[in-house]
């Protein structure tokens, strides 16, 4: 996923799914950045961190495409709570 | 109560008022007595001398400038040193030359380059979109976007 270097071999799907990746990544911290709450923000970013972290060299792009739907799906309930929070 | 708090201090403030004063003594003697000894003025009802008092205090405190709130201009050499500094923080990463790459030389990954990204949004207040800030690699180019997008005359 999150490969070290971008080296040169990827191909053109891989090189999009890491850029889909890195992007649900930065949706995901830009999203508890509104989060209130100082401590509620780290731990959300250090789990957020730590999830990716975990599987940053899978290989399998079906396996892939599950985990980034995954994170979409945690990133939209985030928002979902944030927003019936602030209303 | 709050005005004679206000003349109080107005009065500590501006001592040229004592002088300038036409004194009432009738006046003084009305009023309640005087909280302090050592000052020899009461407190003033008088709407006529508070005015007076009040234009006094702005010609003894001195002029009264405006003040706007803002940022300390940006160079580029604090754009530099608060980029390095959120660098130390963050990973407790030094990198001895500005150019030093993340990911080649630091040996950081891209899931750390985008916290890093999101660090320096932070920092400097305003957003970096995805296309642009994948590229940024060096501590050397995320000073310059800055300076680019904030037109910091180089």
């Amino acid at each position: 996923m999150g490969s070290r270097l971008p080296p040169a071999a990827l191909s053109l799907k891989q090189f999009l799914q890491r850029q889909k990746v890195l992007g649900v990544y930065r949706s995901m911290l830009r999203t508890i950045r509104q989060v209130p709450g100082e401590a509620d923000r780290k731990y959300l970013r250090d789990w957020a961190r730590e999830e990716f972290k975990r599987n940053k060299n899978a290989t399998n792009q079906d396996a892939i495409r599950m985990m980034i739907t995954q994170a979409t799906n945690h990133l939209e309930e985030l928002q979902k709570s944030l927003s019936l929070a602030r209303s | 109560m709050a005005a004679r708090v206000l003349q109080q201090c107005v009065r500590s403030l501006g001592r040229p008022s004592l002088r300038l004063c036409p004194v009432n003594l009738a006046l003084r003697a009305a009023v309640a007595p005087a909280v302090t000894v050592h000052r020899p003025f009461s407190f003033a009802a008088d709407s006529r001398r508070t005015r007076w008092l009040g234009q006094s205090r702005i010609s003894s405190v001195g002029l009264l400038c405006r003040q706007y709130g803002d940022l300390p201009p940006l160079t580029l050499e604090t754009i530099k040193d608060r980029v390095l500094y959120v660098l130390k923080l963050y990973d407790k990463i030094n990198p001895e030359k500005v150019t030093s790459h993340f990911m080649k030389d630091l040996g950081l990954d891209s899931l750390d380059q985008v916290e890093i990204i999101m660090a320096m949004e932070d920092e400097f207040g305003f957003e970096i979109p995805d296309a642009e800030a994948e590229k940024l690699m060096t501590p050397e180019e995320i000073v310059q976007y800055i300076a680019d997008k904030k037109d910091v005359y180089e």
